[in-house]
């Protein structure tokens, strides 16, 4: 069996105060994990803390991620800078997915390589006409396939996604679950999303994990 | 609502009354130098100030006496003095702005921890701390009378002031582009780059645009203390009593402010949430929108 990508061991995470604790889950290579659950139970904090945004309180995270371009964040308003145009963006994602190598030229050929792959994974996501323009001049729905971009450019070991899928529509949520189905599968990256959606979340992910009525302690096991 | 509301009169009436009562402690209860001066104003206004002596802006100086331009104008003593004073701080705050830019993003809580913020925050309170004015006494001191004491002035200043600015700017820019790009692995200096500087571009720009017309007029001070520009006309002048000459380079300085002001009200508007590239005219940013669509229809 593969190894996982990410193993947590006992994580307690939270702020001044434990919100989760004694989480225990592995995610392996091609798996989308979803975890549901009511409002305030602190799926956002987990999601954080595994990005490294915040400290954990106690426990551990294993797993070959926190390397340069490790980890892909998709945050709940999505993080993209808005006066920047959407190739600005996702160019934030791959000038960590196209390593700078002594071997492959100078800096003018990883210049060319990043536009390359920028250019693609607009186009994946269906932008390529709008990649000049600023994302405040996007739709929400376009806004999150500059993120989904993002991330794909970044060719991350693990994609985190906090409620991506929300206020998007039945025809965009589709192509974009789909299209990062697909990524997830063909590049055997793994990925842990949090969801309120719950018919989206099984549309998506291979596992789910509610945490609705559960006493603030999530197990693989759950 | 209403009790809300109350209560933000209440605090305003008090502030009020707070600031008349201190100003009486200013003057030591006597209000007739305020009555009176109003008069002298007057009185100074009519004998000393106006007409100003025009010629002074319309007519060519005697030096320097190789000015080859036709148009007296271009060779008044007005002219070449505030050309001077916007080149000075033209250059001043393209140097100033630089120097914030890049010290401000390790003055940003929310970018560097604390033993990095509080030295950085010191160093900028201390070149702020000082007025322009002080910095360029200092520095005709030790480069001599001239607009370099001057620019040097104003750079010192503008790092301070504007670096304040940013930093404050930095802090308050939304916290999720900045954890994408941390969680991503981006160094700082890549953060700052391409997250920071473009997040808060707009009013990077305006805060550039605010300062040189800032370090214009305190270019025109700076003059006073043997900083160069056109400052040195007015000290000068000053010292003669010569009041309707000081008039004059007042009038110099005022239309330019002006001018400033409105192309930067222009500029600024190309950087709004609303702008649309291509659908521009100074015309249309200065005017209300109401009299700029009675205007296009003219125009049309």
């Amino acid at each position: 069996m593969a190894k996982p990508i990410i193993k947590i061991r006992d994580l307690t995470v939270g702020y001044d105060f434990p919100l989760l604790s004694e989480i225990n889950l592995e995610i392996n290579p091609g798996e989308i994990v979803a975890i549901v659950g009511i409002s305030g139970l602190g799926k956002t904090t987990l999601l954080r803390t595994i990005a490294g945004v915040i400290p954990k309180l106690s426990g551990q995270i294993f797993g070959d991620i926190r390397r340069r371009g490790g980890i892909g964040y998709i945050p709940q308003r999505l993080g993209l800078v808005r006066h920047a145009s959407v190739y600005h963006n996702v160019e934030l994602g791959a000038r960590c997915g196209v390593k700078l190598s002594t071997e492959s030229g100078n800096i003018f050929n990883w210049s060319k390589r990043k536009s390359l792959v920028i250019r693609d994974c607009v186009d994946q996501v269906g932008l390529s006409e709008k990649i000049d323009e600023p994302i405040r001049r996007l739709s929400g729905g376009q806004q999150r396939r500059v993120a989904t971009a993002r991330a794909i450019a970044q060719k991350p070991q693990l994609i985190l996604a906090d409620e991506f899928l929300s206020e998007l529509d039945k025809e965009n949520a589709d192509s974009i679950i789909s299209l990062m189905r697909k990524y997830v599968s063909d590049t055997q990256c793994a990925m842990l999303l949090v969801e309120h959606h719950i018919v989206r979340a099984e549309q998506i992910a291979d596992r789910i994990i509610d945490l609705s009525g559960f006493d603030s302690k999530l197990t693989s096991e759950a | 609502m209403s009790g809300k509301l109350n209560k933000v009169w209440l605090i305003s009436f008090g502030l009020l009354v707070t600031a008349i009562i201190v100003l009486n402690n200013l003057v030591r209860g006597d209000w007739g130098d305020l009555t009176g001066g109003f008069a002298n104003l007057i009185k100074f206004w009519n004998t000393e100030l106006w007409p100003p002596r025009w010629s002074l802006i319309f007519e060519a100086q005697s030096e320097p006496p190789n000015c080859r331009v036709e148009i007296g104008f271009f060779c008044s003593k007005a002219y070449t003095g505030m050309l001077e004073t916007l080149k000075m701080a033209f250059v001043a705050t393209i140097f100033g702005f630089i120097g914030a830019i890049a010290l401000s993003p390790f003055a940003a809580k929310n970018l560097v921890p604390t033993y990095v913020l509080v030295p950085t925050r010191i160093f900028l309170a201390l070149t702020r701390s000082l007025p322009s004015i002080i910095w360029a006494i200092i520095f005709v001191i030790v480069v001599g009378i001239g607009p370099l004491a001057g620019v040097l002035a104003m750079i010192l200043y503008t790092i301070g002031y504007i670096g304040k600015l940013q930093y404050e700017e930095i802090e308050g820019i939304n916290r999720e582009p900045l954890e994408a790009a941390r969680a991503m692995g981006l160094r700082h200096s890549e953060i700052v780059s391409k997250v920071v500087i473009p997040e808060s571009g707009n009013t990077f720009l305006s805060q550039l645009l605010f300062m040189f017309e800032y370090n214009v007029r305190h270019g025109t001070v700076l003059g006073l203390v043997g900083a160069g520009g056109i400052g040195l006309h007015i000290d000068r002048a000053m010292e003669l009593g010569n009041y309707n000459d000081v008039m004059s380079y007042l009038i110099v300085i005022y239309v330019v402010i002006i001018i400033i002001d409105f192309l930067s009200l222009f500029i600024r508007s190309f950087v709004t949430d609303e702008a649309e590239i291509g659908n521009k005219s100074l015309i249309s940013t200065l005017l209300p929108a109401s009299l700029t669509q009675r205007w296009r229809k003219q125009q049309n």
